[in-house]
């Protein structure tokens, strides 16, 4: 192949720099959109499948429909009675019921409104949701039966200007609603602010403060016997539950789902938004490839006469036609190459900015594919916005090109 | 001067050209004839638009006639695809223009080696090949300058050089002092008629100007697209 022509399209590059730059300017915007989004979009995809295993595959989740956070309305929740139910449904072995709540906390006179959690203290029950959970204790210890009023807290509790303006630490006291309970121990992080900033209680604890959650689950977690489908399961409980609480298909005021597919649905929702950023960024090179045709015809105008003297010491017409496709190509590559530069920077800063919000866990990642797959499209964007005039310019006639001035 | 036996390189048969511009047709050749023999130095000499330019279109393969017939070593060219007339230029015709037209973002060197990449050269070959001519112009020492930073003299120097880069049969040669003062267009001259007399080739040189025509073994005169006088030395 004509690899020559590199040597050309680079020194007509490099001549014509403003104009150049402003055309590479112009590609490398959506490209930098293109790589920053996608390397985060890829992020979440590992962060949510990273999610799903660790919570384990063979787990359901009972939640009532139509709350929006669990412990907002206690008009929604799932009862003993159905937790009851669920757990005699073939497949399923064992169920926990967890109460849940917002709570207001107090500690030396700053009030927050928070999420209070029941925890299973002893038994399979513990075993199920530790199992779900897989953090450990930072420090202190993990609540066990009989503790009633005493508090486990979420990692961000131990610093200052987290949650609180001062730290707190084992061993004091904070109130809830009101009542004053004894901090026992704070988790590990668990990659969420909001995750982060929970209180733990026992059942017991939590029914003492707030009487009225009484029999109201919240979460109602299940974990599927072995060598069972979770998903079959899953749907099973489901058509069991409904006819048992007497309503009709596609109206029941439950969900039961797999961790994975109640994962799917955030990831769906993030995809979507993925997507219609992504489309934008389309639209900026569609913008770019536009910009880049423009300047490519403006070249092919200004060096008539070169093509001209081409044709007049030999070149083709397909030569004529390599030589600003690739050029228009170089353009595109130049500011492919620069725009996957500039939008490493942008997810990286991205990335620590999520960390700083406490979603440590979604980080950008930048698969090889990626980089390489940006800088093809850049390059072929470039090249197919420069056919038009390319081909204007094969098409020249050696004579008419020659007396052009 | 021996001419005995020299076989045609380039004949011209009743060739026409006629333009259109818009509903007027303009006849820029009009029956124009003329035989071009191998290792011939050939000037062909007429005022403004006597079709001059026209000629050199058709005798350089850049253009084909509406009517009459253009043999090239025997082959007929005049009804030939434009890539087909690319190929037979870049072997066969070596160009020089009045106005140099050098390739402004290239280098001597690299404006010599390119009619070498439209064929194909290796670029190691292309090389050896193009710094050769540039010495043999004496610009050894401007290879790596650009056109804008070599005088006119230089410039055209530099165009000889790429139109011998092929090893091509055929110098044309459009008004080659034309930009030029005497003194470098006498050294371009001298160069040309060099190549005629060491290397055989053949030689044709368009101009109006009529002191060039000491040079030649021929002389056309070109008047209202044909030829009107002939004049052999």
């Amino acid at each position: 192949m004509k690899l020559d022509y590199i040597m050309y399209s680079l020194n007509h590059v490099k001549n014509r720099k403003m104009r150049s730059w402003l055309t590479v300017l112009s590609i490398l915007i959506g490209i930098t959109a293109i790589y920053a989004l996608v390397s985060f979009g890829q992020g979440l995809q590992i962060y949510m499948s990273e999610l799903a295993t660790e919570m384990g595959t063979d787990k359901l989740m009972i939640q009532p429909k139509g709350a929006m956070a669990a412990g907002f309305d206690l008009d929604f929740y799932i009862s003993k009675e159905e937790a009851d139910f669920i757990s005699k449904v073939n497949g399923i072995d064992e169920v926990i019921g967890m109460y849940a709540k917002a709570i207001e906390v107090e500690h030396k006179k700053q009030k927050k409104y928070v999420f209070g959690m029941s925890l299973p203290t002893q038994g399979k029950e513990k075993d199920l949701v530790y199992d779900m959970f897989t953090v450990s204790m930072d420090q202190g210890r993990e609540l066990k039966s009989g503790d009633k009023l005493k508090v486990t807290l979420g990692y961000n509790y131990q610093f200052a200007n987290k949650i609180f303006s001062k730290a707190i630490n084992i061993g004091d006291k904070i109130s809830i609603n009101g009542v004053s309970v004894d901090v026992v121990g704070f988790f590990e992080s668990l990659g969420s602010a909001p995750d982060d900033s929970q209180v733990y209680l026992t059942e017991e604890g939590m029914l003492l403060i707030f009487p009225e959650t009484e029999d109201k689950f919240q979460y109602v977690f299940a974990r599927t016997a072995p060598g069972e489908e979770p998903s079959e399961v899953a749907e099973r409980a489901e058509e069991k539950l409904r006819k048992f609480k007497g309503q009709k298909e596609g109206q029941e005021d439950f969900i039961i789902q797999t961790f994975e597919q109640a994962i799917e649905v955030f990831g769906t929702i993030i995809t979507v938004i993925n997507a219609v950023l992504l489309l934008i960024a389309m639209i900026s090179v569609v913008v770019a490839s536009v910009n880049i045709m423009n300047t490519m015809y403006t070249a092919v105008l200004e060096r008539t006469k070169e093509i001209g003297v081409m044709k007049a010491i030999g070149a083709k017409n397909i030569d004529i036609m390599f030589i600003f496709l690739f050029e228009a190509g170089l353009l595109g590559l130049i500011g492919g190459a620069l725009g996957i530069l500039l939008g490493y920077g942008i997810a990286k800063m991205g990335g620590s900015i999520a960390a700083s919000a406490g979603y440590g866990l979604l980080q950008p990642v930048f698969p090889l594919w990626l980089t390489i797959g940006c800088l093809l499209f850049a390059f072929f964007v470039g090249a197919f916005s420069g056919l038009m005039p390319a081909r204007q310019a094969s098409k020249l006639k050696p004579v008419d090109a020659l007396r052009y001035e | 001067m021996a001419m005995v036996n020299h076989k045609t390189v380039i004949k011209l048969e009743n060739v026409w050209k006629i333009y259109k511009m818009g509903e007027v047709e303009v006849v820029a050749l009009c029956g124009l004839s003329l035989e071009i023999k191998e290792s011939e130095f050939i000037v062909i000499m007429g005022p403004s638009g006597s079709g001059k330019s026209t000629a050199v279109n058709m005798v350089g393969c850049l253009d084909i006639p509406t009517k009459g017939r253009i043999l090239l070593e025997g082959q007929d060219i005049s009804h030939m695809e434009e890539s087909e007339l690319a190929q037979i230029r870049g072997r066969k015709i070596g160009f020089i223009f009045q106005t140099f037209n050098l390739i402004p973002s290239l280098t001597a060197l690299q404006n010599v080696m390119l009619p070498m990449v439209f064929q194909d050269i290796e670029k190691s070959e292309r090389e050896k090949i193009a710094s050769n001519l540039l010495r043999r112009v004496e610009l050894g020492d401007r290879m790596r300058h650009r056109p804008n930073e070599l005088s006119g003299g230089q410039q055209q120097r530099v165009a000889i050089a790429r139109s011998l880069s092929n090893n091509p049969d055929i110098i044309l040669a459009d008004e080659p002092t034309g930009n030029l003062d005497t003194k470098t267009g006498k050294v371009v001259m001298d160069f040309l008629h060099s190549l005629q007399e060491k290397e055989k080739k053949t030689v044709i040189v368009v101009t109006h100007d009529p002191t060039l025509a000491k040079y030649a073994d021929k002389v056309a005169y070109l008047h209202d697209g044909k030829i009107i006088k002939l004049t052999k030395r």
